[in-house]
């Protein structure tokens, strides 16, 4: 009965996260001055929306773990976090590709990068202190150490809150963006939640069977994807000579190839780990 | 009937006087060995020197970087004295006693805040003379100011610091974990340190809100501390 749900969303995600790339592709129009460089917005923004929501599950199940010491909250909470850090590796490394265009560099220490920055060490720290320390108190560690990551997102907001900022401000349901881009942003986003839930769902059962079996055995997501996308970063050093129609398009489609090499690693990564883990749940059977 | 009057006499100690026979032993085994406050110093002393080669700058660049520059330093002599402080608890087995015994593990943990506390303020103290001279610094705000910030800077470091430590104690590879889990969480505080004191330091700005936002830092985590510390203290 589950797996007949998680397949029927499975198909219905992957039809919208088709739907959502030939919207974005080629239904909505080009921006005035960024053309084709600008539909890195419409997977950036979504990814940011779905890592957001995986942090709080993150810290709500850490409260709920820390009150009940349940290890199905052990097990959200895990999972939140780490698919919180894909998805937010991803936004990392998309909106530094559209910023070498918009902005002529890769990075400006501007409040909202500070903060998403920092909001993503913070949960990588989570995930190393997952994965070093001694069986048996992980869980409770880990849910302290969410906690305190949790509280201080509001503060390095306040502590940012002086600071001019060129990140641009959040412009759903305002007249600042054309009606048809937020039809398509809002595709995207339905797509792309969706697929941060069914990735979600399959970290968590994947954390339940290695709970089963009594094999922890949390690793860093970032790491690996991090390393596989940093290259293309140094793909666009001479733009200057190429025609601005091409460079456009060419942000475009590096910062595709950049997201969907994250979310495809990070998925075979998981498929791995699964083969693993039902390998030695097997031998353990027949021992 | 001794051991009831022993019992009776351990329930009526107060979490004051245990937070100060806590920090009593600290400073006490300190005094004895002075392992961390020396190589708290020297480190601190090395980082000025190394600095002023590296950059070798006039009276106005110091004033600027040098806010920087001291919290740098502190911070990481800071995280050298947190590592000792429960290491030296886990060889001796202070940390299983104490989790079989009555005493609240609030005092534990206030004790120990404290201590450090008293040690890095000391190294302040010690340290300020050095980077006046060295930097041939002079301060445009009041001085006032710095010594708040300073308060309340190193209280924010200590108090995330100690707790952190008494978490990566709990890791493998202890001692690599504490910097790791420390910074990203002191990130805001740092800021806000650094900046009050450069704009103390220039006279540019007032530091004002800086300092009330340290202040609230302070209240917000300490209290955080406070409340998950027997949590992480008896995790297994």
């Amino acid at each position: 009965m589950r797996s007949r749900i998680f397949f029927v969303l499975l198909m219905i995600t992957l039809g919208l996260l088709g739907w959502g790339t030939y919207q974005a592709l080629v239904v909505a129009p080009p921006e005035a001055t960024m053309g084709d460089a600008q539909r890195i917005f419409y997977y950036h923004v979504p990814a940011a929306t779905a890592a957001s929501i995986l942090f709080w599950c993150n810290f709500a199940a850490s409260l709920w773990y820390l009150w009940k010491r349940s290890p199905v909250a052990d097990a959200m909470a895990v999972t939140g976090a780490e698919v919180g850090v894909v998805f937010f590796s991803v936004v990392l490394i998309s909106g530094p590709i559209w910023a070498r265009y918009a902005w002529g560099t890769f990075w400006v220490w501007d409040a909202r990068l500070t903060t998403s920055l920092i909001l993503w060490l913070l949960y990588v720290s989570y995930l190393v202190l997952r994965n070093s320390s001694e069986v048996g108190s992980t869980s409770v560690l880990a849910a302290s150490l969410a906690v305190f990551a949790a509280l201080d997102m509001p503060i390095v907001y306040m502590s940012n809150r002086w600071f001019r900022t060129s990140h641009p401000q959040p412009m759903i349901g305002t007249p600042n963006l054309n009606p048809e881009m937020q039809k398509v942003l809002l595709w995207n986003m339905l797509a792309f939640c969706l697929f941060a839930l069914m990735i979600a769902w399959f970290r968590y059962e994947l954390e339940r069977i290695s709970q089963k079996i009594n094999h922890l055995h949390i690793q860093k997501a970032a790491h690996g994807s991090m390393a596989m996308a940093l290259p293309l970063m140094f793909f666009f050093a001479d733009d200057k000579l190429l025609r601005e129609k091409m460079v456009q398009h060419h942000y475009m489609v590096a910062g595709y190839v950049a997201v969907w090499t994250i979310y495809i690693g990070y998925l075979l990564f998981l498929m791995r780990k699964l083969a693993r883990l039902k390998k030695e749940e097997a031998e353990l059977r027949a021992g | 009937m001794k051991a009831a009057q022993a019992k009776a006499g351990r329930r009526s100690m107060s979490i004051s006087r245990l937070t100060w026979i806590n920090v009593a032993k600290d400073l006490r085994l300190e005094w004895r060995s002075r392992d961390v406050l020396n190589s708290m110093l020297f480190f601190s002393l090395l980082v000025v020197v190394i600095f002023s080669f590296a950059f070798s700058p006039t009276a106005e660049e110091s004033r600027r970087m040098v806010g920087g520059l001291v919290w740098t330093a502190f911070l990481f002599s800071t995280i050298m004295a947190l590592n000792q402080s429960w290491a030296r608890e886990l060889r001796n087995g202070v940390l299983d006693a104490y989790r079989v015994s009555p005493a609240p593990a609030e005092a534990l943990f206030f004790g120990k805040c404290l201590g450090n506390f008293i040690l890095v303020m000391l190294l302040e103290c010690l340290m300020a003379p050095l980077f006046v001279v060295f930097y041939n610094l002079s301060s445009v705000g009041p001085l006032w100011q710095l010594a708040v910030i300073a308060v309340l800077g190193t209280w924010a470091l200590v108090v995330n610091g100690t707790f952190f430590a008494a978490m990566s104690i709990r890791t493998r590879n202890r001692e690599l974990m504490l910097p790791l889990l420390l910074l990203p969480i002191s990130i805001p505080a740092v800021v806000a340190m650094v900046t009050a004191t450069t704009d103390v330091l220039t006279g540019d700005f007032s530091p004002m809100s800086q300092i009330k936002f340290l202040a609230g830092y302070c209240v917000i985590f300490t209290t955080a501390c406070f409340l998950l510390f027997q949590t992480v203290l008896n995790a297994e």
